[in-house]
């Protein structure tokens, strides 16, 4: 095989041994490519000084401890990945969409619920709604109790005032208690109307004065 | 570091010698006598150890640093420019390999692989540090700086070496660090840097040409004469 100069750089880019050899030949009788393939080949022998290759005693434990590590959290998220192994498996980029698409969902789901809530007619059925109704009940009868209990008293008050037997005066004092509580429950019901334990107490000592108040008149009539 | 001393399925078929290219000279691409076998045979060894680490056993990775350690920590040095940075690189490179190896289809060989990693986490470490000199508004040079290795046998041709390739673009730099210190063939080269082996040997000629108009003194005019 025959190589002139010309054909020097393409063997040192891609040449074959054949090439190569014939190169060495060629340079043996002309001192300009002798010349380049000496420079060519020393910098490879030059490259050889930056190899290192020293051993360094501790490099392998080291590695192999953050490699032990490693290995740890992987059987702990391996773990933890087993309590959704429900799923099927899919790829990462599935399951960010639908992950995606679950957020969407429950964005667009509370906000139709919300918007239901605020412009729905309110169902007689809902029992928030009657709790708000029975207090209203609850209260029109207390008011009414009020009412009926002021009458009774009315008509009682002149043996009250004056108490002509002592039965009269016991009534008139058990009367005074009762009108103190049912003034200490009233103040208690005004702070929490929804406490059904208090408007019960307070029905019950109504009850009572009522009571008390027609033994009073009955007292009168005989 | 300790040896196996364990009979692993892959450990006969692997050489625990570093692959010694210390004389090569051009050219090397082309084997002399059973091509076909040893191809075979790197590629039985490479995914036998593919598999060994994918299945978690540590071993299998104290086997490749064996193989390879020394090699890509060297590598690691030559692209950082101080061993500290280097064996930082290599570590990392052997928790990515260790993270990702259940995604490995085995479409480039193990170690190349393991190579490409390691050059993209010094790529990573170096851009990092820029960025670190950046914020300390310290000198940003590109280059990087590198710091004294075991004296070897011309201090002073390695050092003008170093300073001549701090001058390269970086795939010139890559290629020549690879093919000529660390003694892979180009196909192994283009594999690890995804280029063609074609732009790997050209990326290598004009790597070498840089680096001999640096380093070779002016011709005078005797020179010239011949």
């Amino acid at each position: 095989m025959n190589v002139t100069c010309s054909d020097r750089d393409r063997i040192f880019e891609d040449g074959t041994t054949g090439e190569w050899a014939a190169l060495e030949v060629h340079a043996a009788s002309c001192p300009v490519c002798k010349e380049e393939v000496r420079a060519w080949k020393s910098l490879s022998v030059a490259a050889k000084e930056l190899r290192d290759y020293s051993e360094s005693p501790s490099f392998w434990p080291r590695i192999e401890r953050a490699l032990a590590e490693e290995a740890t959290k992987k059987a702990q998220r391996a773990g933890l990945r087993r309590w959704f192994s429900f799923l099927p498996e899919i790829s990462l980029g599935w399951q960010t969409a639908l992950a995606g698409a679950l957020v969407l969902i429950l964005t667009v789901s509370g906000g139709w619920i919300l918007h239901r809530q605020r412009f729905v007619e309110p169902n007689p059925d809902d029992q928030s709604l009657l709790k708000s109704k029975a207090l209203k009940e609850v209260e029109s009868a207390e008011t009414a109790y009020e009412r009926a209990i002021d009458k009774l008293a009315a008509e009682a008050k002149p043996q009250l005032d004056n108490p002509a037997t002592p039965l009269l005066a016991n009534y008139h004092e058990k009367l005074l208690v009762l009108d103190s509580a049912i003034a200490d429950l009233r103040a208690q019901a005004g702070l929490n109307p929804s406490n059904a334990q208090l408007r019960y107490q307070l029905l019950a000592m109504y009850q009572e004065k009522q009571r008390t108040l027609e033994e009073v008149l009955e007292a009168r009539q005989r | 570091m300790g040896t196996m001393g364990l009979a692993l399925p892959w450990k006969a078929r692997i050489s625990s010698v570093p692959r010694e290219r210390g004389t090569r000279v051009e050219p090397s691409e082309h084997f002399v006598g059973g091509p076909n076998l040893a191809a075979e045979d790197a590629q039985s060894e490479d995914a036998a150890l593919a598999a060994a680490c994918r299945s978690g056993d540590l071993r299998a990775y104290e086997r490749l640093y064996e193989i390879h350690g020394a090699r890509m920590k060297n590598l690691a040095r030559n692209l950082l420019g101080n061993p500290v940075d280097a064996e930082d690189a290599v570590q990392e490179t052997f928790l990515k390999v260790h993270r990702s190896i259940a995604g490995f289809r085995g479409q480039s060989s193990f170690v190349t692989w393991t190579y490409r990693i390691l050059i993209n986490t010094c790529y990573d470490a170096r851009r990092s540090r820029l960025r670190k000199k950046e914020v300390a508004n310290e000198d940003s040079e590109e280059s990087p700086g590198f710091e004294p290795r075991a004296p070897g046998a011309h201090p002073t041709l390695r050092m003008a070496l170093e300073r001549a390739l701090a001058k390269l673009t970086q795939h010139q730099r890559d290629v020549f660090l690879l093919y000529e210190v660390e003694g892979f063939r180009h196909a192994e080269i283009a594999g690890m840097l995804e280029m063609t082996e074609t732009a790997s040997k050209n990326t290598l000629f004009q790597a070498k040409k840089s680096l001999r108009q640096m380093l070779e003194p002016p011709r005078g005019s005797a020179a010239e004469a011949r």
